[in-house]
């Protein structure tokens, strides 16, 4: 629809306009006499451009075309971004209270989140890193099943309690359970991508799409992935969400050439770079991606470019590496939400009382499920031991869990730790210390 | 997880002792036997069935019919001559046949791959079932993982287990635990990895490894290494069939010199299933893979065994394991700590290892390095003089 707008390499143009001598017999490369070295993948030796659609006060850019949305479509975006740091605020300090062990924010992120999430079609099969929780909310995940997973109990439907909080999965909503090592998810991505490939009913229809961020992006997984699924190939968007941070490491010291998208092109694969507060451009460059990734049946790249507003993970204290003027500058000058809450309410879809009446909704759900989750025991302890296996249950896991129901036999009432954890269990663990 | 692995054993009975004596005068027995020798090697093997009626008789042995053929078993069955390549080429030709949603992948294997496992496949079933991928082992087990999630078949290669390294962190990280920690949810159980195994005869430091043991300890994984064309294809067909990620690592060695009878219907043999290849009752001998013959040698360079009625431990009373990896840590670490935890009283002796020795495999040592015969003999005579 728009891709006239979306700034397109040129990187086949070659870089040495002289008459050339033909072509090596294995490539197309021309024969050139003249020595000349190359350092960048735009053919102005430029920087590769951001896409943008909204500037910083929500107001379209000279030349840019708006996405046809309607306001309802509009609104949808605007909850689902504010969702995200009420969610992100209540975790953060329940986490502190120490009632959940961890959490990921993904506060400054949220217009990359929320308007990728829009882009594609609810049964792309998605795969994350740990910061996209809002892909799931926008597909209807619900503040339960978050609040569920965090808490670990027996309503967790992403894994019975066995990960760590934010490590959300769900089929139904084909978003592929999130592990902690990063970047494995993205050869896995190209995986995905030619099974949908291979199945008769989403061949034509659904994608792969595949979050990281830009210090993922530094794993031999994130070469094996895009090479994969451009040579292969196979139908897989890759979205990185670049926000400045790999915990303290600065991008700067993460890469030295022109960011994450600048690879692309070395893999053969469309790319584009856009700016990931704007949700709109986010939006715009997402479904062109999808669009491309469909047509072409292998791998295009995404590089949203961001800014990480919050701390890593709970378990860090970002002051430590950059300073806090820098982070309350980015928030203020550059905030994804309020520049579209700005563009909204020049469209007259958006005003200070439905802001105050959104805020005050989404903490009472949010609210309520913490309240809800917080009173619901942990599944049964025999959950432990399931799933290890598909199939007939291997000796040594019975043999095991048996010495379990032994030792619970006979320290499970006077071993304090054991006797305060088995209480947070379904049934007060009786499903072991009965069996 | 020996529940996981199949592991082939070898009870075997008394001897006397001045069979020594001839042993040591056939020091040399991991060798082809001496023109008109008496010691089997893999081209003589009596644990080759060298007939049909020998190959349908195979322990366990499940046909895998499309039609209920239960109760006429074996009645019109064919075998046909083949060796260890040609069986796997078999049963992934079996796998790709019965399964539109299998896929065979690697590196080099379009064109029949490096060991001819996969001749003329891809000209069977279509370069988008069976085709080469970038040369990158994280990308391979990577991408397998993510078709497995999908609920597809994918049958992997690595093109030797000394590069299933780079693929460490996904097999281990990744697919051993997608079940467990989706809470059922998802899972990889259409995955199955091959990979060549175990030394060759000059393969250096990484064309010889057997790095089974570094799997084992990872819960979620299966792994499975056959001893031969039957067993390659009936315990791969089992394990591109089980529910679970399955590594099956086929000992290089016997690719093109195990040869046997292997019928060639589809059939299935069980996995975590021990097999007795020998009934003795004086010591228990426990191996997998290539050493199944070096052990056979052995075996001959003691008197024939007499029949006996005891296949464990606990009747033997003295048991030596053998394999080709490094000793520390390496398996026979962990079946010692089991035998030794449930046969306390009943050991007779220490529970001995022949294996590789704690160092890589170097090239031209090689013949000192594998648990060949004399070693495995050597044992033998240790732990029966006790």
């Amino acid at each position: 629809m728009l891709c006239k707008f979306t700034p397109r390499l040129r990187s086949l143009r070659p870089l040495n306009r002289s008459v050339h001598l033909g072509h090596l017999p294995n490539s197309r490369s021309p024969i050139v006499p003249t020595l000349s070295f190359f350092n960048s993948v735009t053919a102005s030796d430029e920087k590769i451009p951001t896409f943008r659609v909204l500037d910083g006060v929500g107001k379209p850019v000279d030349g840019a075309q708006l996405p046809e949305i309607d306001e309802a479509f509009a609104r949808k975006l605007y909850e689902n971004m504010q969702l995200l740091p009420t969610l992100d605020v209540v975790l953060y300090n329940v986490q502190r209270q120490g009632k959940i062990s961890f959490h990921v924010g993904l506060h400054g992120e949220e217009a990359t989140i929320i308007g990728s999430a829009a882009a594609l079609e609810l049964d792309d099969e998605v795969l994350g890193q740990y910061r996209e929780m809002g892909v799931l909310l926008w597909r209807g995940f619900g503040i339960d099943s978050v609040m569920a997973q965090c808490f670990g109990n027996q309503d967790d439907i992403s894994g019975k309690g066995r990960q760590m909080p934010v490590h959300f999965g769900s089929p139904q909503h084909h978003f592929h359970t999130i592990s902690s090592p990063l970047a494995t998810q993205i050869p896995q991505a190209a995986g995905v991508g030619y099974a949908l490939r291979r199945t008769p009913d989403r061949r034509s229809r659904s994608i792969a799409a595949c979050y990281f961020g830009e210090g993922a992006a530094s794993e031999g997984d994130f070469h094996a992935g895009l090479l994969l699924a451009s040579t292969i190939p196979s139908p897989t968007l890759f979205i990185a969400r670049n926000n400045g941070f790999a915990i303290s490491t600065p991008s700067s010291e993460q890469y030295y050439g022109d960011g994450i998208a600048s690879r692309g092109p070395g893999y053969g694969i469309d790319t584009v770079r856009v700016d990931g507060n704007d949700v709109l451009a986010v939006l715009v460059a997402v479904r062109e991606a999808r669009r491309r990734t469909l047509e072409q049946g292998r791998a295009v790249l995404v590089e949203a470019m961001s800014y990480r507003v919050g701390h890593h993970s709970t378990s860090d204290d970002s002051f430590a590496y950059r300073q806090r003027s820098e982070v309350e500058d980015r928030k203020r000058i550059d905030n994804p939400i309020a520049r579209f809450r700005l563009f909204m309410e020049a469209q007259g879809w958006w005003n200070a009382e439905e802001e105050e009446a959104l805020k005050a909704r989404l903490k009472a759900d949010v609210m309520k499920a913490f309240k809800r989750a917080e009173a619901l025991p942990r599944c049964e302890l025999g959950e432990l031991f399931t799933d290890v296996y598909a199939g007939e249950e291997p000796w040594n896991i019975r043999e095991q869990r048996n010495e379990l129901v032994g030792l619970l036999k006979k320290y499970g009432k006077t071993w304090e730790p054991w006797r305060t954890e088995l209480s947070k269990f379904k049934n007060g663990g009786k499903d072991l210390t009965q069996a | 997880m020996l529940a996981s692995r199949r592991l082939s054993s070898i009870p075997f009975a008394s001897h006397s002792r001045s069979r020594i004596y001839f042993i040591r005068r056939n020091s040399s027995a991991a060798e082809p036997p001496p023109a008109g020798g008496h010691l089997p090697s893999i081209a003589t093997s009596q644990i080759l069935k060298s007939t049909k009626e020998k190959a349908l008789r195979t322990p366990g042995l499940l046909w895998n019919d499309d039609e209920d053929t239960t109760g006429i078993v074996n009645v019109g069955r064919e075998c046909r001559k083949m060796n260890v390549y040609q069986a796997v080429r078999d049963a992934l030709s079996i796998a790709l046949t019965k399964d539109d949603n299998a896929v065979v992948f690697g590196e080099d294997i379009a064109f029949g791959g490096v060991f001819r496992c996969t001749m003329g496949l891809a000209e069977e079933f279509g370069r988008e079932r069976v085709f080469n991928t970038p040369l990158t082992e994280q990308g391979i087990a990577g991408f397998a993982i993510g078709m497995a999630a999908m609920g597809h078949t994918a049958i992997a290669e690595i093109q030797f287990a000394d590069y299933i390294f780079p693929a460490f962190d996904q097999l281990v990280n990744e697919a051993a635990k997608i079940r467990y920690r989706s809470g059922g949810r998802f899972n990889v159980g259409g995955l199955t990895v091959r990979t060549p195994t175990m030394s060759v005869g000059h393969g250096g430091l990484y064309h010889s490894q057997s790095p089974e043991g570094f799997f084992m300890g990872a819960s979620g994984l299966k792994v499975v290494i056959p001893r031969s064309p039957i067993q390659a294809k009936g315990l791969l067909l089992s394990s591109i069939r089980d529910p679970n990620p399955v590594i099956f690592m086929e000992p290089k060695i016997l690719y093109r010199s195990a040869i046997e009878q292997v019928p060639i219907d589809d059939f299935a043999l069980p996995l975590g299933r021990a097999e007795t290849l020998v009934a003795g009752a004086d010591l228990t001998l426990l191996t997998w893979g290539t050493p199944i013959y070096h052990c056979e040698t052995a075996l001959h360079m003691l008197d024939d065994p007499p029949p006996g009625d005891s296949r464990s431990v606990a009747r033997t009373g003295r048991l030596v394991i053998v394999h080709e990896a490094g000793m520390t840590a390496g398996v026979g670490a962990e079946i010692a700590a089991e035998i030794q935890k449930r046969c306390f009283l009943r050991l007779a002796a220490p529970v001995k290892r022949v294996t590789g020795w704690d160092t890589p495999v170097a090239l031209q040592y090689e013949k000192f390095y594998i648990p060949d015969a004399v070693r495995i003999l050597d044992s033998i005579v240790e732990t029966l003089s006790y």
